[in-house]
């Protein structure tokens, strides 16, 4: 569970200091998917790097099972990463010279698996996604749905409880992004992840169960559709629309 | 296994500027490994110039000071044993101890020590000094031959003749591990035994003996004394050694002239130290006990030594070792900027893997990896390059000579012209020899050793430019530069 506590992220552009994150309230719980949408520069990204441990607070808390990422040194940081959270970006970011097997190993190297244990998890990761017969392909040999694919293969090998995704369809056309999108859907509901999505795409943030919308550093949620009671403090957001 | 694959795919990629790292690295090595070969033989020329002159098995060489020319005694009168010549309209006349005659159609002959005498109980007083292992002591001679033509002095005469020169060098029997003959190889006969330490033998140099037509079993005469040839050496091929060995109690027996021995004495000492790193001190302590004689070693020998092969030592250790080292930091330079604009253009890729779990340290080793490979392959190359170099050298390289300054001093004869002038003539000492020197530019695995080092080196020095530029890298502004 994330816990957000006051959160501001400050960036010095020259001798200006433009706020990315305002005073940011908010809980998301294990299991929860939370879309994020907004325009470019609100802070989408901003927010999902602090979520990631990509970057630290300027002010307040970032509690990932209770332990305050900020408060983290460098190192522990990684291990968070290596072993809690997968990343899944608009451009891919595969490695261009290793193939979509070794794509998916890079993630499993910061962590002490045997090579057998390795090789089952890869291609267990593949199969899970479908591309069990691509393995050896280069991310310039694969459609920009399949290089996707495979980075969602890397972000789940490693098993993180946390998904983070950063646009993950902004780079594919209609059809492979609903390919996507109900892969995801599907992998988030399997393995009971906390799946955290920011997107521009509208029908995208409607699938997940809470959607909101990020403006100058502010999140207002604008969708729940989370099953059963919630506790009022987990329904804590920066700021609310007045027309919720 | 996946750092491997890593690396090998990274470099292929960059085929291009993998090939152009490697390449400079290699240019750098190649030259380094050129002039280190160059450097060696060299250095190789020159040992076997100083091991020539000092004999192996010698560390320290001490001899008597350098005879001054004869000088007329006050009153016109000739010194002691020494020999003057005047000339005059009516022919030339030579005046030795006090007696003078006309010199036309006159030979005469002289025996000078080269040096300066030093006592046997000073030759036992440095093999007794602490760090000296052995000392042997030695007697160079010269004979010098001259014959005045019968015209010699008068008007319109005859030029003053050469006088022929004949080296001798008295050898201690009891040290044949030191001095002369240790570094001489016995063509023909024998060397010499204990028995013959007081006999009229000799040891003829192998040019002496073919110029001379001079066989085990000839005799040849120093001094009015007849000796037997009973072996022929042949020194190195740079040295330009004396032409008959005689046993050192034989040649203390001579006859020497105004700067003659006495019995027992030597104008040379051989030394060996105990070890290499003794030899300064050996130095400073022959030094102190013998202040007016002259102490070399191989070191201070070197530096008298000129020629050719002194200006390629000179160009090699100076050109060519800054020339290595200048091509050396602007490859390392090349390969550091090359490193770095990689890294630039692979922040996005060390974002992800930052994202993605990776420690600082995982990325940094993966970087160092490739350039280090690089390196690798630059020494490689390299090497090839440095023995191209070297074979190069060897092909086209101009012999090299050594100039070897002459002992000096020792005159005892002096001419002057019936025309006027006075010309001095110094007979005795020995001359400033040129001896050609083979240049064999030699490669060792000490060099092939230092070009991989340097070569793994300017990897490194590459690789931590760019792992510095990656350990300073937030993965939430690599990343965002990718977005």
């Amino acid at each position: 569970m994330y816990k957000l506590t006051g959160v501001t992220k400050l960036y010095q552009k020259g001798r200006r200091t433009v706020p990315a994150v305002r005073d940011l309230d908010l809980v998301i719980e294990d299991g929860e998917w939370l879309a994020v949408q907004g325009r470019t520069g609100h802070g989408k990204s901003t927010l999902l790097n602090l979520l990631g441990g990509l970057d630290r607070p300027t002010e307040g808390t970032v509690e990932l099972d209770g332990i305050n990422l900020g408060a983290l040194r460098e190192t522990q940081l990684t291990r968070v990463r290596a072993e809690s959270i997968g990343f899944i970006f608009q451009t891919f970011n595969l490695i261009p010279t290793l193939s979509a097997a070794e794509n998916v190993e890079a993630a499993l190297i910061p962590l002490s698996i045997t090579a057998a244990a390795r090789r089952a998890r890869i291609a267990a990761a593949l199969e899970s996604v479908g591309l069990a017969d691509r393995a050896a392909h280069l991310p310039s040999e694969m459609s920009g749905g399949q290089q996707q694919r495979t980075a969602i293969a890397r972000a789940l090998v490693k098993e993180p409880t946390v998904l983070l995704a950063d646009e993950p369809t902004g780079n594919l056309d209609e059809d492979t992004r609903d390919d996507i999108i109900a892969l995801l859907e599907r992998l988030w509901r399997d393995r009971g992840l906390t799946l955290v999505l920011v997107t521009h795409d509208t029908s995208v943030a409607r699938r997940a169960q809470r959607a909101g919308v990020m403006s100058k550093g502010h999140l207002t949620i604008k969708q729940d559709n989370r099953p059963g009671p919630r506790p009022e403090s987990h329904a804590v957001t920066a700021a609310h629309d007045p027309a919720t | 296994m996946f750092f491997v694959t890593y690396l090998r795919r990274e470099l292929r990629r960059r085929m291009r500027q993998a090939i152009f790292v490697a390449l400079g690295l290699a240019v750098g090595i190649g030259l380094v490994v050129t002039v280190s070969a160059a450097s060696a033989g060299v250095k190789k020329a020159e040992a076997s110039v100083l091991s020539s002159l000092y004999g192996v098995g010698t560390d320290v060489t001490v001899t008597g000071s350098a005879p001054q020319p004869g000088k007329p005694t006050a009153g016109g009168q000739t010194p002691k044993g020494g020999t003057q010549i005047s000339g005059s309209p009516s022919g030339a006349t030579i005046c030795q101890d006090g007696k003078c005659e006309n010199a036309a159609g006159k030979t005469i002959s002289s025996l000078v020590p080269e040096y300066l005498p030093i006592k046997s109980a000073e030759v036992a007083d440095v093999a007794r000094l602490h760090d000296v292992l052995a000392a042997a002591g030695g007697l160079l001679l010269t004979e010098n031959t001259i014959t005045f033509p019968k015209n010699f002095g008068q008007s319109g005469g005859s030029a003053p003749p050469t006088p022929n020169t004949l080296s001798v060098d008295g050898v201690d029997t009891g040290h044949a591990a030191l001095g002369p003959l240790s570094n001489a190889s016995l063509t023909s006969g024998h060397s010499f035994t204990a028995a013959e330490s007081d006999a009229d033998v000799a040891i003829v140099d192998s040019g002496y003996a073919t110029s001379g037509n001079l066989k085990v079993g000839s005799t040849i005469t120093i001094d009015s004394v007849k000796f037997t040839v009973i072996g022929i050496v042949r020194q190195p091929q740079s040295t330009s050694p004396p032409d008959v060995y005689i046993p050192l109690e034989v040649a203390q027996a001579l006859k020497t002239g105004p700067l003659g021995v006495e019995t027992g004495d030597v104008n040379t000492i051989y030394v060996t130290a105990t070890s290499a790193a003794d030899i300064p001190a050996v130095q400073h302590e022959i030094t102190k006990l013998l202040p007016h004689d002259t102490v070399t070693t191989a070191a201070s020998l070197a530096s008298e030594v000129t020629g050719s092969v002194a200006s390629a030592a000179k160009l090699a250790n100076d050109l060519g070792k800054w020339l290595a080292v200048l091509v050396l930091i602007a490859a390392f330079a090349l390969a550091s900027l090359l490193t770095m604009s990689a890294v630039a253009r692979r922040v996005g890729e060390f974002g992800t893997l930052k994202a993605i779990g990776w420690r600082t340290r995982q990325i940094v080793v993966q970087v160092l990896g490739e350039s280090v490979a690089m390196g690798v392959v630059g020494a490689v190359v390299g090497v090839g390059l440095g023995f191209a170099g070297a074979a190069i050298i060897s092909k086209v390289a101009p012999k090299l000579s050594a100039l070897i300054p002459g002992a000096g001093g020792g005159g005892t004869f002096q001419s002057q012209s019936v025309n006027g002038g006075p010309v001095s003539r110094t007979i005795g000492g020995s001359p400033d020899r040129t001896i050609p020197v083979p240049l064999h530019p030699s490669i060792t695995v000490g060099v092939i050793l230092l070009a991989v080092l340097l070569a793994v080196a300017g990897g490194l020095v590459a690789g931590l430019f760019g792992s510095w530029r990656i350990a300073k890298l937030r993965p939430a502004d690599a990343l965002s530069r990718v977005a």
